[in-house]
């Protein structure tokens, strides 16, 4: 999710700043800083705004678009944090996304509001496996799944050897994009690490990295892929990041990859992927994915308007929302929505959420994977 | 780019040398050459240094050495990318070359609408992006695309596509690399005079012999400059070959790129740019050398 963000950041000819502004002077209006791509800042304009006010009378937010400008949310909570300091307006209530570990200082310095069921009462129905620290609040998630053509694949596959077995007795028809080039296709290399190693993502946390063990644990992996390897498409061409995989999808010239949940269900959505496509997840042990954690800084403008809109965030109402209009992942369990969402997406929904840390191990697995599984140097 | 337009021996009538005139040429490109020095050559010699500093065992001290440019060459996935690199690049040159002379000869010797359309075709590449050529490759070229549905339409149902094979880049180099050989043969070929042609038709040679004859060893110049700056483009290139290109091996610009921003290895880096930097200078070299010695021998 990170490295496709920064991708779309980086690759922004122009950054562009805007701010919409120009409510009335009677309703408090909260300051929202938001740095994601537009379907998530559109979303805060055109859906959630007005459902807010509605909610809540006398409040609105204003939403201020960082994406692309200087590092984003992270410039504005070091603007924040100079302004605790000074005990200034910080001039901001809410940040959508932001990770406070990236802004120097700040969490020492007290800036983060602890978020607990007593501030934000919603808190309660929170799906237990997105919650990593009380500053930062969960609300939208997205995860790798495998999308897939019903219309070839009548049953979709349940484990990773599923998917194995059909892409050996249909050789080029499934495909997945290079590591370094899209969370899709390193999320499936992720896949076949945990499936090489017990299943067991736990096994892989910052701090468990040495050379000796990714030799090891690795090595097993590739050997995994290498032996997919040639029943991929092509032969082996793996495409060059998440719309690459897509498009070969869309273009009918494969019928299964692993995609992002929000982009396959978008595009589906849009009638850019045909109709016969579906999404599943894998039942055994699901394909990695990722929350957005917004935060609070203590010292907000209107601290209290803010836990409102983390509050009102969590709402079934917001989560549903999450689903329908940018095929997000609710950050609240399926339990407290719809029956009628939940089994709409049955297929989709994880047991649970595993994840793969940055740093050391992504590194070892992007660089391995290309010495390893792509090439067909010979190897001793 | 000044010796193309005007082609060379081509003087301008009534100039003499005159110092003022000279101080304020010099004014002209003072500023030009500090940029360059400023941010182009000086950081690439500090870049240069730099990959040849050998850290110690403990980190503690460097010293001199080519052991990272060693390592390079022990590494045998960097080695592959390299050869790649070299070989993609060599036969872009030599196709786009080939292409663009019988493009450049049909100009010289026709006239009209037609030829007029051809010309304003062949340039069209020179105004169209890299990225823009690369996805409308994928969707002509690629799986399902339009060559494959127009072949099987006329019953030829065995296309491969080339897309994500080294033919997709070597395609998409050709195509791109088309406009600058067309306009620099071109300008060579206005310089063979009509009369030569005539008096080797005139005493019976044919076509081939009058292109081998007459033609190439005066374009010969023409030709490698043309040659020097599809070599130069090509070499660098990141964007079709990180769209078009296999996963393996790779072009050293998408191969750059992940070293540095995805292994997070900028030495690495440093290393394989310093290497391109190195076969990029050889044919670099021999391009001005051209250059100058077209300009010098008219003098």
């Amino acid at each position: 999710m990170l490295s496709r963000r920064h991708f779309l950041i980086s690759a922004a000819a122009l950054p562009i700043a805007i701010s919409t502004t120009g409510y009335a002077q009677d309703k408090k209006t909260l300051q929202v800083y938001i740095d994601g791509d537009t379907n998530i800042s559109n979303w805060w304009n055109d859906i959630i705004r007005p459902a807010f006010e509605a909610a809540n009378p006398g409040y609105s937010f204003n939403v201020t678009i960082t994406r692309g400008v200087g590092d984003g949310n992270a410039t504005i909570a070091t603007r924040a944090l100079a302004a605790l300091q000074s005990k200034a307006d910080p001039q901001v209530d809410y940040f959508e996304e932001i990770e406070p570990a990236a802004v120097a200082g700040s969490v020492e310095a007290g800036l983060w509001t602890e978020l607990t069921e007593a501030n934000v009462p919603n808190l309660k129905m929170i799906n237990k496996a997105a919650i990593q620290t009380p500053i930062r609040l969960p609300y939208r998630g997205s995860q790798v799944l495998i999308a897939y053509d019903s219309a070839k694949i009548p049953t979709p596959p349940k484990t990773f050897a599923d998917i194995v077995a059909w892409s050996k007795a249909n050789p080029g028809r499934f495909t997945y994009g290079r590591p370094d080039k899209g969370g899709s296709g390193s999320n499936f290399v992720v896949r076949a690490i945990h499936e090489a190693n017990g299943k067991d993502p736990s096994l892989f946390t910052k701090d468990s990295f040495t050379q000796a063990k990714a030799d090891e644990m690795l090595g097993k992996a590739w050997a995994l892929l290498r032996d997919l390897h040639p029943s991929t498409f092509g032969g082996g061409t793996y495409p060059a990041g998440n719309t690459p995989a897509l498009q070969l999808l869309a273009q009918g010239a494969v019928d299964m990859i692993p995609a992002w949940s929000d982009q396959a269900l978008q595009a589906m959505k849009q009638g850019v992927l045909p109709e016969t496509v579906k999404v599943a997840q894998l039942q055994d042990l699901a394909l990695c994915g990722g929350f957005a954690y917004s935060a609070i800084p203590t010292n907000a403008t209107d601290h209290e308007g803010a836990l409102k809109l983390a509050n009102f965030m969590l709402s079934p109402e917001m989560q549903t929302s999450c689903v329908r209009e940018i095929g997000g992942f609710p950050a609240i369990d399926w339990s407290n929505l719809p029956a009628e969402l939940k089994a709409e997406y049955i297929d989709v929904i994880p047991v649970s959420i595993p994840t793969f840390p940055s740093g050391d191990w992504s590194k070892a697995k992007n660089d391995g994977w290309y010495k390893n599984v792509a090439t067909n140097i010979v190897r001793d | 780019m000044s010796a193309i337009a005007h082609a060379p021996g081509e003087t301008i009538p009534g100039r003499k040398f005159r110092w003022t005139e000279s101080a304020g040429g010099l004014a002209l490109v003072v500023v030009p050459v500090a940029m360059l020095i400023g941010l182009i050559i000086l950081p690439t010699l500090t870049m240069i240094w730099s990959t040849f500093q050998v850290p110690s065992a403990d980190g503690s001290a460097t010293h001199l050495g080519v052991d990272r440019f060693a390592a390079f060459f022990a590494d045998d996935y960097s080695v592959e990318n390299l050869h790649y690199t070299i070989v993609m690049t060599l036969v872009s040159c030599v196709s786009a070359l080939a292409i663009s002379l019988g493009i450049a000869l049909y100009l010289r010797f026709s006239s009209g609408r037609i030829a007029t359309m051809v010309h304003a075709l062949s340039l069209f590449p020179l105004f169209v992006p890299a990225i823009i050529i690369s996805y409308a490759l994928v969707r002509f070229t690629g799986p399902n695309g339009i060559l494959q549905l127009l072949l099987e339409k006329i019953g030829i149902t065995h296309y491969s596509t080339p897309y994500l094979t080294p033919v997709g880049p070597y395609i998409g180099f050709v195509w791109e690399s088309l406009p600058l050989p067309v306009l620099v043969l071109s300008a060579g070929l206005s310089q063979v005079s009509d009369h030569a042609v005539e008096a080797a038709r005139d005493l019976g040679a044919g076509a081939l012999r009058i292109l081998i004859e007459i033609l190439l060893p005066q374009l010969l110049r023409s030709l490698l400059i043309a040659f020097a700056l599809i070599f130069l483009g090509v070499i660098g290139a990141f964007t079709i070959p990180y769209l078009l290109g296999p996963p393996a091996p790779e072009m050293m610009g998408p191969y750059m790129q992940r070293t540095l921003s995805n292994l997070l290895n900028p030495p690495e880096a440093q290393v394989q740019a310093v290497i391109l930097l190195a076969i990029a200078s050889i044919v670099g070299g021999f391009y001005i050398a051209t250059m100058l010695r077209g300009q010098g021998g008219e003098r």
